[in-house]
């Protein structure tokens, strides 16, 4: 069969998948087999046509099969090839077999269809983001009075810790849950500073910090500063980045905000 | 070869990104290699303000979540939304001045991180150029509905649904992340809605719509319903951007919005559902027998289904509490945007005899390079997955706290249950960092070398709105 489907293929000129098809709808349209079908368009008797079938081709396919004038890729245009086709028996057949695999596309509005993506896009911003975090905002201000004071060290020690991403790997106990809170209280302060918000970070790869100046070694300052600039020194079973580029004066108000971190739960 | 510095139409346009297109996935996965190495090997590694973790964390998420990530949105944009509106792109040299305006500002981000590091926030962006981005995003998306209005095709394909749900977020994304801090939980309110609307929607809406081309075009297969398409389309719309809250689950958030994420995070089932039943019924129906081809479509798929299956196991009542502030994310996260990169390939490879007329032959080092890529993603997840369950466990059991007065000591026991997965992360970013090499080199290949082959043409057609 295949040498046949090469053949009529070759008499058409065009591809073998698409004559295949078209062999194989117009089989079940006249009740023959492909391969008499195949033989007729090959030089054989022509097959009396019947009516075709119902086309099935769901939408995605239809527009492959008949992309747009404008798009048009050169050797995906069969229904002008089969058309330089001399046998007009064959040319007759293919072209119902086409004609066959057009279905009318459901219409669908694009306006209706922009006006829905942006309602879902509006409805997701309020309901899931601005409405809710709106709300915790009041519950935390309604709930809490103690805004923390921190000096100008603290602060400018906590952008060095935001800038350095500290934050990417240290939470500051953000967890209500028991085994985070054994570290002491969880951060639901009324905070008016950005840097210290974000500080408390959103992935806990290293330590928990949030008590760390309240614990030994990280409340003494010098083991502090060694461990920030040559962490393999004093503890080099877990790797730690070193900021011995950081200036003296960065590395002082870091740990002066390192230090300080275990007041700001009280 | 001849490349056009200015575009005439779209078909020129993506030429020049096909043939950027490796390069920036090379250039993201040096980034991310090089902060694998910084995590494993820090105390080791001479360090200074640019080789340390914590900035080329900062970078690796600018160059790969958004520099990337619009570059492929783009691209595919460019490529398929006139395929699929049946018309070519109306006032096309705006589009490409916005698109052009797109890719570049996030490229001029990833050059401000490097200039000044303290601007580049931790999921990328810098806050100098983020009202610019979004007016740009805005444009982007105000030209695509304008194509969309004129469209021909009296149906709107699923590609570019996909597609304009994609851009449509990643505006929402932006506004969402232009929010002011007040309170400790806006911390978790402000990016946990940016990763989820940003890279959740974003990524996989980018995948699917090519998906939904390759699988049909691609493959030459029959779209087996339209209806299951949809049904992804809006299950995915509704329901993606409310599943970051849950990694929050503990925190200060309120109780109900962690609820609601969790139920919404379990009802992706349904939409992944329809998807898996379009996708194997589809492609069962495939003419197209390059098995290479559907082998690189194949992996991107499956990992796309690892990560729909993560965010689901991640929503399990047990597992919430473990999971939550773990490396568990990162691998959702990740996932979403392996998946597509994985699937980037079969297109571009798809791509180049129609946009340069030039042949690409499946040979051996094409067969090596899908499945070293598709390996080395699915196990780089699953390891980040174990991470996070390990630490997650660890943490819950105390390892956090363990000697009240001593910093750190539970660490170790952490640690030692996590060093040895993060090892082998680091050998599969240097395995996936050859395989962009591998990639950036078969299309290269291609495009120098290859026979020449039949190109698509484009025949201008005057629309309603055309200049």
């Amino acid at each position: 069969m295949s040498e046949l489907l090469a053949k009529v293929a070759e008499i058409l000129g065009a591809p073998e998948s698409l004559v295949q098809r078209s062999a194989e709808a117009r089989a079940e349209a006249s009740g023959n087999t492909v391969d008499e079908v195949l033989q007729s368009w090959a030089g054989g008797e022509s097959i009396a046509s019947s009516a075709p079938p119902a086309a099935e081709a769901p939408v995605e396919e239809v527009k492959e099969e008949a992309p747009p004038a404008a798009e048009a890729p050169v050797e995906e245009a069969p229904v002008e090839e089969v058309k330089e086709v001399a046998d007009e028996t064959v040319h007759e057949v293919v072209e119902q077999v086409i004609e066959e695999e057009t279905v009318e596309l459901k219409k669908e509005s694009s306006l209706a269809f922009i006006i829905g993506v942006a309602t879902v896009a509006i409805f997701t911003y309020f309901f899931a983001f601005s409405i809710p975090k709106n709300q915790s905002a009041d519950l935390v201000a309604e709930s809490l009075n103690n805004e923390i004071i921190v000096s100008q060290e603290v602060l400018k020690g906590a952008e060095v810790y935001n800038q350095l991403n500290c934050q990417s790997c240290h939470t500051q106990n953000v967890r209500l849950l028991i085994p985070d809170s054994q570290n002491g209280k969880v951060l639901k302060n009324k905070f008016a500073n950005e840097t210290i918000i974000k500080n408390t970070g959103l992935l806990r790869l290293g330590p928990d910090l949030s008590t760390s100046a309240t614990r030994e070694p990280t409340n003494n300052s010098k083991w502090l500063a060694r461990y920030l600039t040559d962490s393999a020194s004093v503890r080099d079973e877990i790797p730690h980045p070193n900021y011995d580029f950081l200036s003296a004066t960065d590395l002082d108000y870091l740990l002066t905000y390192l230090l300080s971190l275990g007041e700001v739960n009280e | 070869m001849k490349i056009k510095l200015i575009p005439s139409n779209e078909q020129d346009l993506s030429r020049v990104f096909i043939f950027l297109l490796p390069l920036v996935v090379l250039l993201s996965a040096l980034v991310n290699f090089l902060r694998d190495a910084f995590m494993s090997f820090s105390n080791i590694l001479p360090g200074n303000q640019i080789l340390n973790y914590g900035f080329l964390d900062k970078v690796s998420n600018q160059v790969s979540f958004n520099f990337l990530f619009s570059f492929i949105l783009v691209l595919t944009v460019v490529y398929l939304l006139s395929k699929s509106l049946g018309r070519s792109i109306i006032i096309f040299p705006i589009f490409f001045l916005t698109g052009l305006g797109l890719i570049g500002i996030e490229f001029v981000d990833v050059v401000i991180g490097f200039i000044m590091p303290e601007q580049l926030q931790p999921l990328g962006n810098t806050s100098i150029l983020l009202l610019l981005k979004i007016l740009l995003v805005a444009a982007f998306l105000g030209l695509i509905f304008l194509n969309l209005l004129a469209k021909k095709e009296p149906s709107i394909f699923l590609s570019s649904q996909f597609l304009i749900g994609a851009v449509m977020f990643y505006l929402i994304s932006l506004l969402i992340f232009r929010n002011d801090y007040a309170v400790m939980s806006d911390n978790f309110f402000i990016n946990s809605m940016y990763l989820s609307t940003h890279i959740y929607v974003g990524c996989s809406f980018v995948f699917l719509a090519i998906l939904y081309f390759l699988i049909t075009k691609g493959l030459q297969a029959t779209l087996f319903s339209k209806t299951l398409g949809t049904i992804s389309f809006w299950g995915y719309l509704f329901l993606l951007p409310w599943t970051g809250f849950k990694y929050f689950y503990g925190t200060t958030l309120p109780d109900w919005i962690e609820n609601v994420s969790i139920y919404l995070s379990i009802s992706l089932l349904i939409p992944l559902l329809a998807l898996i039943v379009n996708y194997s019924k589809t492609v069962a129906t495939k003419e197209n027998n390059e098995p290479i081809f559907s082998v690189l479509i194949s992996f991107a798929f499956v990992v796309f289904g690892i990560t729909n299956v993560l965010q689901i196991v991640s929503s399990v009542s047990n597992v919430t509490p473990i999971v939550s502030l773990t490396n568990f994310e990162y691998s959702i996260r990740y996932g979403y945007m392996y998946s597509l990169i994985l699937i980037m390939i079969p297109f571009v490879y798809y791509l180049v005899p129609k946009i340069y007329g030039r042949e690409l032959v499946y040979g051996k080092l094409e067969a090596f390079n899908a499945y070293l890529l598709g390996v080395c993603v699915v196990i780089s997840l699953s390891l980040n997955a174990l991470i996070g369950i390990n630490s997650g466990f660890a943490w819950n059991a105390g390892a956090n706290a363990g000697n009240p007065t001593i910093y750190g000591e539970g660490f170790l026991i952490t640690w030692s249950l996590i060093s040895a997965p993060y090892t082998f992360n680091l050998f599969l970013s240097l395995l996936f960092l050859l395989g962009a090499f591998l990639f950036t080199l078969t299309v290269l290949k291609a495009i120098i070398g290859g026979a020449v082959t039949e190109s698509e043409t484009v025949f201008e057609i005057p629309g309603d709105y055309d200049e």
